[in-house]
């Protein structure tokens, strides 16, 4: 029963984690249609420039956050203003393969930069832990979920509340009545890619601080925003937290029941069932006009 | 009809001219050549699938492993069989397992489309290696060794050499029959517009099926070569992510969609990075990067795109001064 | 109307999600004519070609092709029987030239022998666009583009045309050639079913008119009956939209 506990508390840890690193990723799908295979390297940055920071400034990892979303979210909108706007028009397929390339290059180049070890990021209360009955939480991986919730719950206000929030909506389910209503429409897809890699690189950082890194992960980040926006469906934070979460779960479930070299044949069958039984993900695509 | 046939002789020609080359290539090339084969096979099978019908497989890997090891898994049991057999068994073992796997998978997967489907691929070849990692029974995580088949009078690596040349042309011969036939402008119906296909009569779901069964078994009977000319395989050097991407890049480097596209683009790539770049290893990624952005950006159509443009081209320019 | 219909629909019904596009619909389609289907916008009229093409499944009814049930076919096998269809936004293998187009109907369509290159020139004949056999689809204007689907659609060698809307958006010119390739269409022995907004094309080519709205068939007659049909017009004609 503990067992069983302390495995759903760790699913969902996880999840919570999964879901902040997929949000961006479902983002640009939902308003760009574009599949952002240079999505995990966007994640990496993050988790490279949080520990950058953190032995320049001598701070928290946490603290870092501003500064590192900041930075990426300057280099998103550049990113696509630069590359992925001129592929936005062609095939998705097309869109897809020049991100796939960018990973590619990118991945190479931090294996310059940063070696291809594994990294780490310790805060100075990495091994405080506290306990809810008998199940264990560390202060790390609750901290980890804490900020996930939060960063979440901004985002999902920011696209429901704000000026740019409605815009970004708006593009999104007509992107010719936009146009016509005077949306400076690449502008927009600018901005989305900007906040989708701000938010790729907070996800940096709170992986950062509780999974050691190296440049070899971005493609598994990349996958596992993929199979979360799958899941839960396109374009929104709800579905990227249900996604998420049920991915943390059945991942930690698989490697505590049936063995922790078997993490793809579960997900990927779930994937699998999930794209046939409802196309559009648990809770369906969040900017599709309603009929 | 004239053009085909003189592509025929061309590709007759040309293939003579590769049989004939080990004889006068130094040893590095003779093994740069059967990769080169190799994946010109490979490329044109996926082809079929990713080219034809425009359903582009990101896991085609995972029939050159389930051709690779079931093919291995069965020849390291017959103990008594001459050798000159083996390398046959094989061929029907691996194609055929890699037929029934793909028959199966294709019910549910070819429902996805585009990118869906192209990831969902990705999955299937990722399961099947973690399977065959981590089964006792399918020896990946400690390695298959293949017998023997190589006749002792003749060099392996001019051997395989020669087995790949026959299997590429083989399959390219399989995929031109199969373009120009009914089933292939089906097939390129589907491509353009599925559901227009499917209102013209074209039975869509039946020709994606076999289209990918074909693609699939003929990639897994370039395995079982592969596997053989390796000699000993673990799950890491058939399951292999490069080789999923790449499958794609060799059609979009030569021309998606086109017969020749992918031998051309597996000739250019593997020369680019075995020959070009194959002292900078640290350097690979990038490159391939850095051509695949281009390839996207620059020239969609792929080297055969290039040229048919600059025909059309130098045709429309020739064409004004003449009315 | 004693011979047998070519397409016979029957009490067809289809709603989405409790709400009905298509309510209680029956009628017959004598072979050789050319009938046309008429309705405001969303009275159910693209929906009930879904349905006969095998697009949608009807909630309740049957359709009959000359004896056969087609009512849970797949479209490809209803296309081997021998109805084709014209879209209204026109699609077109857009890759494709013209002539490469019309070949795939040739090549598939109607199950049965055929002469592939003769049948796709005939297509391109009889939909006047043999003059741009070699341009490729997605240079020609739509004028064009809506002969090319109706090209293609009669390379399939079908018996039974439908066309979804054929001279919507087309100029004065452009609509007088339509109807002339309708007209030639059914004079080689093709049933035509139309569905048509432009009301001078509709009253000038149709033999019969069936009238939706709402999803019911509230009108059913030669041209001249129907236009002053007093339901129709309260219906449609009543509200013209130009």
């Amino acid at each position: 029963m503990n067992l069983i506990a302390q495995t759903l508390a760790d699913g969902m840890v996880l999840g919570g984690i999964y879901a902040l690193a997929a949000v961006g990723f479902s983002l640009i799908f939902g308003v760009l249609h574009v599949i952002n295979l240079s999505h995990g390297i966007l994640v990496l940055i993050g988790a490279y420039l949080a520990l950058i920071f953190t032995e320049l400034l001598h701070v928290d990892p946490l603290l870092t956050m501003p500064l590192v979303m900041a930075a990426l979210f300057g280099v998103g909108y550049v990113y696509q203003r630069l590359l992925i706007q001129r592929a936005v028009d062609s095939s998705p397929i097309g869109s897809m393969l020049l991100t796939f390339g960018v990973a590619l290059m990118l991945q190479n180049v931090m294996i310059w930069v940063f070696s291809p070890d594994m990294k780490n990021i310790t805060p100075g209360w990495a091994f405080a832990s506290f306990k809810i009955g008998a199940v264990t939480f560390d202060a790390v991986r609750v901290s980890a979920l804490l900020a996930s919730l939060v960063l979440l719950s901004c985002l999902a206000a920011l696209l429901k509340f704000s000026a740019l929030g409605r815009v970004i909506r708006a593009t999104a389910q007509q992107t010719l009545a936009a146009r016509l209503c005077g949306v400076n429409v690449r502008h927009v897809y600018a901005l989305t890619f900007a906040v989708s890699a701000a938010f790729a690189g907070a996800a940096g950082i709170v992986i950062g601080i509780i999974l050691p890194f190296s440049p070899h992960d971005e493609a598994t980040w990349t996958l596992n925003a993929f199979v979360v926006v799958v899941l839960g469906g396109v374009g929104s934070p709800a579905g990227a937290l249900i996604g998420g979460l049920l991915l943390g779960v059945v991942n930690t479930l698989t490697a505590q029941y049936i063995g922790p070299s078997f993490p793809n044949v579960t997900m990927f069958l779930l994937l699998v069932l999930l794209l046939l039984v409802r196309p559009n993900g648990l809770l369906g695509n969040a900017f599709s006009a309603s009929r | 009809m004239t053009r085909t046939s003189s592509l025929m002789l061309l590709t007759v020609a040309v293939a003579l001219l590769l049989a004939a080359l080990p004889l006068v290539l130094p040893p590095f090339y003779v093994r740069v050549g059967q990769l080169m084969l190799y994946s010109a096979g490979l490329g044109v099978a996926w082809a079929i699938l990713g080219g034809f019908a425009g359903y582009a497989s990101f896991g085609h890997a995972a029939f050159i492993g389930v051709g690779a090891f079931s093919a291995g898994l069965v020849e390291t049991r017959l103990g008594g069989v001459p050798p000159a057999l083996l390398l046959p068994i094989g061929i029907v073992v691996g194609g055929a397992c890699c037929g029934v796997l793909s028959a199966v998978i294709a019910y549910p997967l070819l429902r996805l489309r585009g990118t869906f489907f192209a990831i969902a691929m990705l999955g299937v070849s990722n399961v099947c290696a973690e399977l065959t990692n981590n089964v006792d029974f399918f020896e990946g995580s400690l390695g298959l060794t293949f017998p023997t088949v190589v006749p002792a009078s003749l060099d392996p690596a001019i051997f395989f050499y020669e087995l790949f040349l026959v299997a590429g042309l083989v399959v390219l011969l399989i995929a031109w029959k199969i373009r120009d036939s009914r089933f292939g402008a089906g097939l390129l119906s589907i491509r353009e517009d599925e559901d227009t296909a499917r209102m013209l009569g074209v039975p869509t779901e039946r020709y994606k099926r076999t289209a990918f069964v074909i693609s699939a078994i003929l990639t897994g009977i370039m395995g079982v070569i592969y596997g053989h000319s390796l000699g000993y395989i673990t799950t890491d050097s058939v399951y292999r992510n490069d080789t999923n991407l790449n499958l794609i890049v060799y059609s979009l480097l030569g021309g998606m969609g086109t017969l020749f596209g992918p031998v051309i683009g597996a000739f250019l790539l593997v020369f680019i990075t075995q020959v070009i770049l194959g002292r900078l290893l640290d350097f690979h990624l990038f490159a391939t990067g850095l051509l695949l952005a281009f390839l996207v950006l620059a020239a969609p159509g792929g080297v055969i795109g290039l040229v048919r443009g600059w025909r059309q081209r130098r045709k429309r320019t020739g064409a004004v001064p003449a009315e | 109307m004693s011979e047998t219909p070519i397409l016979q629909v029957e009490r067809l019904s289809k709603s989405f999600r409790g709400l009905a596009a298509i309510a209680d619909v029956s009628f017959a389609i004598a072979p050789g004519s050319i009938t046309s289907i008429i309705g405001p916008n969303g009275a159910g009229k693209s929906t009930l070609f879904n349905l006969v093409t095998g697009y949608l499944v009807p909630t309740a009814g049957e359709v009959t092709f000359r004896d056969r049930r087609i009512t849970r076919l797949a479209t490809n096998r209803i296309a081997e029987l021998g109805i084709a269809r014209a879209f209204q936004i026109a699609r077109p293998f857009r890759e494709l030239t013209v002539s490469e187009n019309v070949r795939i109907g040739a090549l598939f369509g109607k199950a049965g022998a055929r002469d592939v290159a003769a049948t796709t020139m005939r297509g391109m004949t009889l939909a006047s666009i043999a003059h741009l056999a070699d341009q490729p689809a997605n240079s020609l204007t739509v004028g064009q583009l809506r002969h090319l689907e109706i090209a293609r659609a009669i390379a399939t060698r079908a018996d039974l045309l439908l066309a979804d809307e054929p001279c919507a958006g087309l100029n004065p010119t452009e609509t007088a050639a339509m109807i002339d390739v309708l007209r030639q269409i059914r004079a080689s022995g093709v049933t035509v079913v139309l569905v048509e907004h432009d009301m001078p094309s509709v009253m000038e080519v149709s033999d019969r008119i069936l009238v939706l709205d709402a999803g019911r068939l509230i009108a059913d007659g030669p041209p001249q009956a129907v236009s002053q049909d007093a339901k129709v017009i309260a219906a449609y004609l009543g509200t013209p939209d130009e």
